[in-house]
């Protein structure tokens, strides 16, 4: 009998976790802990966001389906890593803090034979002064209950729009090392057509501020990709789509501090400037959760678990980016120093940027850091499960199911604005997620054709087909794990 | 505001008898890429 613990009810955290009870028999135990008692859809949030969809829309309660499923869970935060126990429990372990009921405030050693990190990123919002959700009039839409308060804020703003006064919107990224550009990009694009339903559209100024160095450049060094049979740049795409919609651009911004309706930052030519706004929706910069391990004589091994994120089994060498390839990226996601220990989804240290890294002339790093959306995250939280389910099945290790974001495709489908009729979506799909320099040199690492963009009505109903199917399939309904991830 | 999008294309954006037809395109395209498959990179044999 083996007992897995899962860490994180996010995107990869529960498609691990579903994944491992579907396959294993009941003597194996699956447990997930996790602070939030719900699951949320992540990417609907930009649509609660402007108040066309409800927060119960987009999650639901994780205990009663887990409880159904026979999963175990433990409404807790994992607090220190202990793979190797301590003095007085044989069996590695993980502190882990109730967060509620009863227990709550009480610690926990949950001991595993196989441990899951899904914890996904901290949203860092310390690392930019000011930078608080809901205060300085600034926003974010990284949660459900973010993106509620930024409704909150923008119908606000409408209302003040609606009675004939004028209004600054400014949206993007708020550190000089964010990620998550693709989806600050959904929200410009749909408060814009927001506010051209309210009829107030000409009298906002918005604004798109990023860490980027090009338009589109979305923390994956950009895209050539095919569109319309033509082959086009993501920052052509990108710049069209801006111009067309009026949002005007500062790119290479790392917004380092948030007044009440002001946002200074540092660009790439090291100039000190601001920006004002009476709205301002900016991701914050995402950081490991700065977890501790310790050995079992208790000495700090932090190090050979974390570096920021989890270690798994990329080449952490540092190298200049002109040196950069597919092959430093990890396969398995296996921690090399415990075997037993993986990190799918965000919750892994990645080698590097995929974005050229760029400083300012004062030495302020101001580029995008790697993203790692939501299907790679469920693909490696997969590939993960699976190794474990073939390791207990066969009694030994095994690793034969591999997943590199050099070797994967992924789809991303960017809301333009909702509306059955009137919506749109910027449907991109990429192969491969970070760029092999070396198989593609010609077309800027990705294969054409696999690599392509579209705009339109049928990237909504895509992107609310996708929102209706994950739900369905995170809700374990019939069939559930015959939908992708 | 620069018009790039022209009025033409943009009644076929918003057709949606058109995007009808895109939506069943996109649905398969995206697939194919997803589907398609993943792997390692670091192939020694
Ligand atoms: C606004 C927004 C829109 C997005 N849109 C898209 C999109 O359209 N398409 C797309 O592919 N991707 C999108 N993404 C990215 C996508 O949401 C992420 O890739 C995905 O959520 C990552 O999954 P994860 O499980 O690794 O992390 P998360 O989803 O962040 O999950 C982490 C989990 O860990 C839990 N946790 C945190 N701390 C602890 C702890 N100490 N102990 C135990 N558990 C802990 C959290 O409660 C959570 O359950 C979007 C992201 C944002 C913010």
């Amino acid at each position: 009998m083996s007992k897995i613990v899962v860490l994180g009810a996010g995107i990869s955290g529960h498609v691990a976790a579903s994944h491992l009870r579907r396959k294993l028999s009941k003597e194996h135990e699956v447990v997930v802990v996790s602070p939030n008692s719900n699951y949320q859809w992540i990417p609907s949030n930009i649509w609660v966001g402007i108040g066309r969809m409800k927060s119960k829309q987009v999650l639901f309660p994780l205990a009663p389906l887990y409880k159904k499923k026979g999963i175990t869970y433990k409404q807790a935060k994992a607090i220190t890593f202990h793979p190797e126990g301590d003095a007085k429990e044989s069996k590695p372990y993980v502190l882990s803090e109730y967060v509620f009921g009863d227990k709550k405030g009480t610690t926990e050693k949950i001991t595993y034979d196989y441990l899951i990190n899904a914890t996904g990123p901290k949203l860092n919002f310390e690392a930019t002064e000011g930078l608080i959700p809901g205060e300085n009039k600034v926003y974010s839409v990284c949660t459900y209950g973010h993106a509620e308060h930024a409704w909150e804020g923008l119908n606000a703003v409408i209302q003040k729009l609606k009675s004939g006064e004028k209004a600054k919107i400014l949206i993007g990224t708020g550190h000089g090392k964010a990620t998550c550009q693709g989806a600050a990009f959904e929200y410009i694009l749909n408060v814009e057509q927001e506010l051209r339903r309210h009829d107030v559209r000409d009298n906002a100024e918005i604004t798109w501020i990023s860490n980027e160095y090009h338009l589109g450049d979305f923390g994956m060094d950009g895209m050539l990709m095919s569109y319309h049979g033509m082959t086009m740049k993501s920052s052509e795409m990108v710049e069209m789509i801006f111009e067309d919609r009026g949002i005007k651009w500062i790119l290479g911004a790392g917004v380092n501090k948030i007044e009440d309706g002001i946002a200074h930052y540092e660009n790439l030519d090291g100039e000190f400037k601001n920006e004002t706004y009476d709205f301002a929706m900016l991701i914050p910069a995402f950081s490991g959760h700065g977890f501790k391990a310790y050995d079992k004589n208790n000495n700090d091994i932090t190090e050979k678990l974390f570096k920021g994120f989890m270690i798994v089994d990329a080449d952490y060498s540092s190298k200049p980016y002109e040196e950069w390839t597919v092959q430093d990226w990890p396969e398995t996601y296996q921690n090399p120093n415990y075997k037993n220990i993986f990190a799918p989804g965000i919750a892994f240290a990645p080698p590097h940027a995929i974005s050229q890294p760029r400083q300012s002339k004062n030495g302020t790093a101001i580029s995008p850091s790697p993203p790692r959306t939501g299907m790679p995250s469920g693909i490696t939280a997969k590939l993960v499960a699976d190794n474990i389910i073939d390791s207990i099945k066969s009694g030994k290790e095994s690793l034969h199911h591999k997943g590199s974001l050099g070797n994967m495709g992924a789809a991303c489908i960017a809301s333009a604005g909702y509306g059955m009729t009137q919506g749109s979506g910027v449907s991109i799909t990429t192969y491969p997620i970070v760029p092999d320099y070396k198989k593609y040199p010609k077309t800027q690492g990705r294969q054409l054709g696999k690599t392509f963009g579209e705009i339109g009505l049928a990237g909504h109903w895509l992107k609310l087909a996708l929102h209706y199917a994950f739900i369905y399939k995170a809700k374990m309904r019939p069939f559930w794990w015959l939908i992708p991830e | 505001m620069t018009q790039r999008i022209s009025k033409y294309q943009r009644f076929k954006m918003m057709n949606p008898i058109l995007q009808f037809f895109k939506f069943i395109y996109l649905s398969i395209k995206i697939m194919i890429v997803v589907a398609g498959g993943h792997g390692g990179t670091r192939k020694v044999d």
